[in-house]
């Protein structure tokens, strides 16, 4: 059995002292030591999790493989696993086709700022509904709830002519205020259950103790909620860079992201597969990056406000 | 239609003189003094991909002509009428908008386009417009835009498959399947051998065989009331012989559309193909960089064995109408420069422009260029296959019909069996005829 | 038993009435302002940019408007329940809305319980073995959708398709120019796949994360009584770990319910009859026949049907607010 110290989460171990006492806890990650296992039962579940990874893995892999055919090898009867004449052709195609790498700039600013304006205000409202009892309350909780379920796309005509009205259509910035609201409901929801879970004991010992309310949330709030930023912070990042409807019908070509610029590589004289796939294994490159960040944080971050629901 | 483009030709020197117009003065509220103004004009992908150079030698004449400059942004066929609703609904519209010449009548009906009859004269060729294109440009006998270019298809073949079979080129349609026929016996062992390639919801395809036997989609009656007419006989005789020749003898997938036709057809494994004229080239070689029209070709394993010719009639000499697709080119509305639109209009599709485009593999906008392109050795089957053409209804909601994927609907449900021919036309006829009835 | 105590603590005072000592009266004042300045910034973006919309998608579901009055702005004509009573009496509408439920509770049950199959396989693997599951389900998170979707059309394509190929090499199959979008059932087993494909690596890590708060004395206690493994997770583990479970299933819910991009793309945009839920429907209405008016009742429709289907979750939430 393993020391206790060496199970301990690094993102508890990291965090600073203060008071944090549900992560008193045993926060065991590895493998359970008990619960009957036995060597060929060890050696089944391996197996499983392997071809599950492989399984998972298959699809990106064929992505990542076509990114690397010459445009005759892309299109075969039999399906060729790895490339005969492996090239970077599609690699060079994409950064030279027109506005790759503004598009990519674009997506990194608007997917950027859509998730942390939306975090900043989205975690002010998720305050006020977890922690105040006020007139409208409910009815703001609705409103959240129910925005998540609108179809977004049956809003395109009607969003158009807000935003030309506002002078906001062809822009990143008509474009980072509509992401915003589109990620803004789910982090409010999600932000509010990890306040929640925040016990309130806390916030009184520690007016008690002569904090300010600002003190309060910066010392005590703040940092119990981290890994809930975290978890909204994915959504967020996931939601709004995949999207492309929007960003296509909003604006033009040199201000959209990269998924519409993906998705204009769809033209009837064909797909232009190579390309397309060495664009999208170049653009999942930022979203890995962004993974590996935080990566350490995201298990807990997911669970921890979840938790309490 | 949406779709490309035919290879086609050089043009005769004739034409160039023939073409030489004049433009009459435009209305003085259409000024045509653009210093510092910008155009902006939408157009399709083909374009970006086919004939960069001719979009830049228009704007160059335009900014002599007028000052302006102009900025191209380029739209996907996929999706760009929702794009184009919400734009048009606001204040900031393109100047010029390209659509496909069955999506025009629904922006003509609908107050899209601007109202340009009095320039009519003013365009080259106009006297001589292939109607398929022009014909969905006019209402009221108002002109609201103007055609851009041309497709038609034709029959592309293995002559390399057809020689080893002692086949010549069908020359009746009798003559086409008797050679499938002997075709695919000779090939039985191969699983995906076809004969003849033809995907289950390629409708551009199946309505030849209607519109060839003498049947068509659908009939404005005396009332003004539209009505679908697949259910005629001599619309269900094209269906069936259609539906005979996907099954007996293409193993393409009955739910798949003619996109990836030349991709199959260049494995090898199919004799013949209803295509594009470009797609001759097409299925022979392919850039090595798809985004790059400069790159070098790549060739295929069909290089240099395929050949086309007009898809052959009941009766040698006789062709099988083509669907004639293409674009046409309109002024906005709401466009605050409609005058500089007209003219940048006329600069892309002048003579010259045109004759640019033929080398690109386009067919002409008129009529008289298209003798000229027939001309051209090669190309042949794709101006011969033009002058026989059949067009969709010219109804307000005909995009709708096309859109709702009606006809490719009906089509798979034959090809599979889910439905008779009999029972999938008159489905679709109910449908087409509440759609284009519809306002 | 401290990961579900918060969801099942009592009832604390709620927020003003904190007993906070030296309360003046402007202190006070401010105190009853907060939550209005906090929530202000949530009400206002939401207002300015979704109340227009909004109200105009409902102007627009009680209207006959046509393209000609959305291109010069003329006013439509109103025709009050018209576009729901001939969406409502639409068998097709129906037809939809009960395939629209199906898929997504397929797609619910298959991500969660594949999920948390593959969360409790992680806990039991080698370490080196959860790190690839790790990588796998990370790859997967990073692929842009639309193209996971292209290439998952691409992988049961009856020309140049993988699984064909694969299923093909068994003995007396054949799968040759297998078309997987013939059969309705089979295309939305593809589609259905995709779904859960992607939203595993969420559920999973989610789950996974989830299980390492279960408090491991009381798991060897379980084990000590002698407990074998499932009677471990039906005692132990799943009671602690079903708040998440509750959670990831709700929003999958809210997910599966509103499938767009997959089918759309992976029906080349042109989705046939067989492949339309709710969201395909009303977007296909709404643009590509230009019927605006039933595609925004279609939505509305929509939203009141989702609605429905969370009811029980909605009063939950009610419930766990006024808790606090």
């Amino acid at each position: 059995m393993a020391a206790p110290t060496q199970r301990m989460r690094p993102v508890a171990a990291g965090r600073p002292a203060p008071a944090n006492p549900r992560r008193h806890r045993h926060l065991g990650s590895g493998t359970d030591p008990h619960v009957g296992r036995s060597r060929a039962g060890t050696l089944v579940a391996n197996l499983a999790g392997l071809v599950f990874a492989v399984v998972m893995a298959f699809p990106v892999y064929w992505a990542v493989n076509t990114a690397f055919k010459p445009v005759n090898e892309v299109e075969t009867f039999t399906p060729q696993f790895v490339p005969r004449h492996p090239t970077l052709a599609n690699f060079a195609s994409a950064l030279n086709a027109p506005n790759f790498l503004i598009d990519l700039r674009n997506s990194l600013i608007v997917t950027l700022c859509a998730v942390a304006f939306g975090l900043v205000i989205g975690f002010l409202g998720a305050l006020a509904i977890a922690r105040f009892r006020f007139y409208g309350r409910r009815a703001l909780i609705l409103v959240i709830l129910i925005v998540q379920m609108i179809p977004f796309l049956s809003l395109l005509i009607p969003l158009y002519l807000t935003l030309n009205s506002l002078g906001l259509t062809d822009s990143l910035t008509g474009v980072i205020v509509v992401y915003m609201v589109l990620v803004l409901p789910y982090t409010v929801w999600m932000l509010r259950g990890f306040i929640i879970g925040v016990p309130r004991e806390l916030d009184e010992a520690a007016m008690v103790d002569g904090c300010t309310r600002w003190q309060t949330f910066y010392r005590i709030i703040l940092p119990l909620t981290g890994p809930g930023l975290v978890a909204a912070s994915i959504y967020g990042f996931i939601q709004t860079w995949n999207e492309f409807i929007i960003i296509n019908t909003l604006n033009d070509s040199d201000k959209w992201n990269l998924m519409a610029w993906l998705a204009s590589n769809q033209t009837l004289r064909g797909t232009t597969w190579g390309p397309l796939m060495a664009g999208a294994t170049l653009a999942s490159l930022p979203v890995v990056v962004f993974f590996l960040i935080i990566q350490r944080n995201v298990a807990t971050g997911l669970t921890a406000g979840a938790v309490k629901g | 239609m949406k779709r490309r483009i035919a290879v086609a030709a050089a043009l005769a020197a004739t034409l160039l003189g023939a073409a030489a117009c004049g433009g009459k003065s435009s209305s003085s509220s259409d000024s045509l003094d653009g210093k510092g103004k910008t155009l902006k004009v939408w157009l399709m992908v083909d374009a970006q991909t086919g004939w960069p150079a001719v979009v830049d030698a228009a704007n160059a004449k335009f900014k002599a002509d007028t000052g302006a400059s102009v900025t191209v942004e380029y739209q996907q066929w996929t999706n760009h009428l929702t794009k184009l609703d919400a734009t048009l609904s606001g204040k900031s519209v393109p100047d010029v908008i390209e659509l496909g010449n069955t999506e025009a009548a629904k922006y003509v009906f609908n107050g899209g386009f601007a109202d340009i009859t009095d320039k009519k004269g003013s365009f080259d060729n106009s006297a001589d417009w292939l109607t398929g294109l022009s014909a969905p440009c006019e209402s009221d006998g108002k002109l609201y835009c103007v055609p851009y270019y041309a497709g038609a298809r034709v029959l592309i073949y293995r002559t390399d498959l057809f020689q080893a079979a002692g086949l010549k080129p069908p020359t009746t349609y009798d003559d086409l399947t008797a050679d499938a026929q002997k075709l695919q016996a000779a090939h039985g062992s191969d699983p995906k051998f076809s004969a003849f390639y033809m995907p289950g919801a390629y409708w551009y395809a199946a309505m030849s065989w209607v519109y060839g036997s003498g049947g068509q989609i659908a009939q404005k009656g005396s009332d003004g009331k539209w009505k679908g007419t697949l259910e005629d006989p001599t619309a269900e005789a094209g269906l069936q012989k259609w539906v005979d020749l996907a099954k007996t003898y293409s193993k393409g997938d009955p739910t798949k559309n003619e996109n990836d036709q030349d991709a199959v057809f260049a494995q090898g494994d199919s004799a013949m193909l209803y295509g594009n004229g470009w797609e001759l080239g097409a299925v022979q070689s392919q850039h090595q960089d798809p985004n790059d029209p400069n790159s070098p070709m790549v060739d295929t394993a069909v290089k240099g064995k395929v050949a086309a010719v007009p898809l052959p009639g009941a009766a040698a000499g006789q062709n099988l109408p083509s669907f004639l697709g293409g674009s046409i080119l309109g002024v906005a509305q709401k466009s605050k420069n409609a005058g500089l639109a007209a003219q940048w209009i006329k600069d892309f599709t002048g003579t010259s422009s045109q004759q640019a485009l033929l080398a690109k593999g386009a067919l002409p906008n008129a009529t008289n260029l298209l003798d000229a392109a027939a001309q051209v050795s090669g190309n042949e089957a794709t101006a011969g296959a033009a002058k026989n053409s059949w067009f969709t209804p010219n109804a307000p909601t005909w995009a709708d019909v096309e859109k709702a994927n009606i006809l490719q609907q009906a089509l798979v449900n034959m090809v599979t069996g889910k439905q008779s021919v009999d029972a999938a036309a008159k489905a679709a006829d109910t449908q087409i005829t509440s759609t284009l009835n519809a306002s | 038993m401290y990961a579900v105590e918060p969801s099942t603590r009592q009832p604390v005072d709620p927020g003003p009435q904190i007993p906070v000592p030296a309360l003046g009266g402007r202190r006070r004042r401010q105190r009853l302002a907060a939550p209005y300045l906090l929530a202000l910034p949530t009400v206002i973006v939401l207002a300015a940019l979704l109340a227009y919309p909004v109200i105009k998608m409902i102007m627009l579901s009680f209207q006959h408007v046509t393209q000609r009055d959305l291109f010069t702005g003329e006013s439509p004509a109103w025709i009050g329940f018209g576009n729901y009573a001939a969406v409502l009496a639409d068998g097709f509408f129906w037809t939809v809305v009960l395939r629209t439920i199906v898929v997504a509770v397929v797609c619910v049950v298959l991500s969660v319980v594949v999920g948390l199959a593959v969360a409790l396989l992680m806990r039991r693997v080698a370490g080196w073995v959860r790190i690839l599951m790790t990588v796998a389900m990370m790859l997967v998170w990073s692929m842009p959708q639309l193209v996971s979707t292209q290439v998952f059309g691409w992988l049961v394509d009856s020309d140049w398709g993988v699984l064909n190929w694969a299923l093909d090499k068994i003995p007396g199959v054949d799968y040759t120019n297998h078309s997987w979008w013939i059969n309705p059932v089979q295309g939305w087993s593809v589609i259905i796949a995709l779904v859960v494909w992607g939203a595993i690596p969420f559920i999973a890590i989610s789950l996974y994360a989830g299980l390492s708060q279960v408090p491991r004395e009381l798991i060897e206690a379980a084990v000590v009584d002698g407990a074998g493994p499932a009677a471990v997770f039906r005692g132990v583990t799943f009671p602690i770990l079903r708040p998440l479970v509750g959670i990831v299933t709700t929003l999958s819910a809210i997910w599966d319910m509103g499938i767009f991009t997959q089918i759309y793309v992976i029906r080349g945009s042109k989705p046939e009859l067989d492949y339309y839920n709710l969201a395909i429907y009303a977007y296909q209405e709404a643009f590509t026949k230009s019927h605006y008016s039933p595609g925004a009742a279609i939505s509305i429709l929509t939203v009141i049907l989702m609605l429905g289907v969370m009811a029980f979750y909605v009063r939950q939430m009610f419930r766990i607010g006024d808790a606090d």
